[in-house]
């Protein structure tokens, strides 16, 4: 994981776009609460580099 | 083994940026061993170049693969398909690896995706250090089996200079001074008397330093 | 006929059994030698002969054998020194011949410092031959009049040929035995790394005297003296192969603000004193870099002039 953080800063992406979490199935709650916390996080961040990307890219063409 | 490094994203980049299909090659001996060159390593740099054309909206269609050496034919032969239909290869193999296949498809551009530097050994996972300079005339029995060309920061052939420090070489504490292992290693051996023997002025013909190098076996070759 | 190797003032000072004191000149950083003309005219008189280092922590400068000329010119006797890193047995081998006929007479084999230490650190270096190789080398053409080649030389270099020692630099125990592998190839005279650890020194002339090396070949021991506090810590922490023993520099911090350069000098006075009646030691290297003004002091001082003259 440390590893795969320091590619993606060569491709400016933050690091903090990645987690990698270990639960089994029945860890139903505990689920839960990664998924509303990582939102959050990403939510935070705002859109990555390659959503810019595209989103510029397809703006020119539709100008 | 050979060892490499892959260069810099940015360094890659500029190369194969104004093409539209990338081969990302990859050389499954040597250098991935030291986890720079190997089919494994092209996937990933594969990816990063994917990703970095879609930020930098560029059009290009990013394919990787490899073989289990560059440098013999009967590996080479194997890469046809892939080389033929990319417009650009970036080769992961050595110097060696990326010559031969640009020999073998002189008429495709291949460029190099590592920086090859050194023959040396694994001193333990993810760590390698340089062991031979390849001056083609053995010494390593006079100096109790470790090589003062390559490991000897001045190459001395009867060191150590004044320069030993603690045991490391002056210009950096990591490096080993050689002739101080030498010393001990021969010591150890009961040989340290070797180290009073004078060893004259080499003959650098066989190295590189007298011309590039080939080889031939009568018995095998055709 | 000359009993002489190369019949150099040097030679002739340490043949006649008198103590040798020789001094050391750095090359300018450009072609202008007004500097170093100024630098030779205070050496002028009170030196046997002067070092002229070459491209010295590979800085380049002008080469040694330029600057050596030049001190030649000026009256001076030249020690020329060449390094191993920067030329091959080719070169080496034309330079020893034109210096030799331009009339140098004395010359050092060293093996230079790595070029990382220098400012063109990313030049290739050449280490074609070793300083023991290079020492070989010139005593082959002196004695057998060969080049490396086989060949025969028509006039032969005639040199004292000169190589540095460094008592204090590990292994320890390989310093003597490496010393004598160099007397071994034909080094006639020898200047040590310059001393502080005056225990160290001793110990290491009881091993060359008990193997007799005093007897065949001369040695010089260096001294530099302190000339400031900062200058001992960076000698002691930050040069590979010098030992600076705590003592002196409690002893230079305890002389007071102003004064720890008159210490300094003081301390190397002792140590020559010391060194003119040490067994086998035939004479004092001083190496007084940009600070050669106060070398006809410390000659002074120390009890060295009026130089010998040896017809």
């Amino acid at each position: 994981m440390q590893y795969l953080k320091t590619l993606l800063v060569k491709v400016d992406i933050d690091p903090e776009r990645l987690e990698m979490y270990n639960l089994s199935a029945a860890m139903g709650p505990k689920w839960m609460e990664i998924c509303t916390e990582f939102t959050e996080r990403i939510k935070k961040l705002g859109p990555s580099p390659i959503w810019w990307a595209e989103h510029d890219h397809k703006k020119k063409e539709s100008d | 083994m050979i060892v490499g490094k892959q260069k810099s994203l940015e360094e890659i980049w500029d190369m194969v940026k104004d093409y539209q299909k990338v081969l990302v090659f990859g050389c499954n001996t040597c250098v991935a061993i030291c986890h720079e060159g190997g089919n494994k390593e092209a996937e990933i740099l594969g990816s990063l170049l994917r990703i970095k054309a879609k930020q930098e909206n560029r059009d290009m269609e990013i394919k990787t693969g490899g073989i289990e050496r560059q440098c013999e034919h009967e590996y080479l032969d194997q890469a046809s398909e892939a080389v033929e239909e990319a417009d650009v290869v970036l080769s992961l193999a050595c110097g060696a690896g990326v010559q031969f296949l640009g020999e073998k498809f002189p008429h495709k551009t291949v460029l190099p995706g590592l920086n090859t530097t050194f023959i040396g050994v694994v001193d333990a996972p993810g760590e390698f250090s340089e062991r031979c300079q390849m001056c083609g005339e053995c010494i390593l029995h006079l100096t109790g089996g470790i090589c003062p060309i390559a490991r000897c920061s001045k190459s001395l052939m009867n060191g150590p200079c004044g320069g030993s420090n603690n045991g490391s070489c002056e210009i950096n504490p990591d490096i080993p001074c050689a002739w101080q292992l030498i010393h001990e290693r021969l010591e150890a051996q009961g040989r340290g008397h070797l180290i009073d023997v004078f060893i004259p002025p080499k003959n650098w013909i066989t190295s590189r330093a007298g011309g590039p190098r080939n080889q031939k076996r009568e018995d095998v070759a055709t | 006929m000359s009993e002489y190797k190369s019949g150099s003032n040097l030679e002739k000072v340490l043949k006649s059994g008198q103590f040798a004191f020789t001094g050391e000149c750095g090359p300018p950083e450009g072609a202008d030698v007004e500097h170093l003309k100024e630098k030779a005219s205070h050496l002028k008189g009170c030196v046997d002969a002067v070092n002229v280092t070459d491209n010295q922590t590979a800085v380049a400068r002008m080469s040694s054998w330029a600057a050596s000329l030049i001190l030649l010119q000026e009256g001076l006797e030249p020690n020329f020194q060449m390094v191993c890193r920067d030329r091959n047995r080719l070169a080496m081998q034309s330079d020893i011949l034109g210096v030799y006929a331009h009339g140098i007479r004395n010359m050092l084999c060293l093996s230079g410092d790595h070029q990382r230490f220098g400012d063109h650190p990313e030049a290739k270096n050449v280490f074609d031959l070793d300083s023991m190789q290079l020492i070989y080398t010139v005593k082959s053409m002196r004695d057998e009049g060969k080049f490396l080649s086989g060949k025969e030389i028509k006039g032969r270099p005639k040199f004292f040929i000169g190589a540095a020692c460094n008592p204090f630099a590990e292994p320890f125990a390989l310093r003597v035995r490496r010393l004598a592998k160099k007397i071994g190839v034909g080094a006639d005279f020898i200047q040590t790394q310059c001393i502080y650890n005056m225990d160290k020194f001793r110990e290491f002339m009881k091993q060359v005297v008990d193997l007799g090396l005093h007897e065949k070949c001369y040695i010089l021991a260096g001294i530099t003296p302190m000339k400031s506090l900062g200058m001992a810590r960076y000698m002691a922490s930050k040069v590979p192969g010098m030992d600076v023993p705590d003592s002196l520099i409690e002893r230079l911090k305890g002389a007071g603000k102003g004064k720890v350069a008159e210490e300094g000098i003081r301390f190397a006075l002792e140590q020559i004193e010391e060194l003119k009646e040490m067994p086998g030691v035939s004479g004092v290297h001083l190496m007084a870099i940009e600070w050669e003004h106060r070398v006809p002091e410390i000659a002074e001082r120390a009890g060295m002039l009026p130089r010998p003259q040896v017809s």
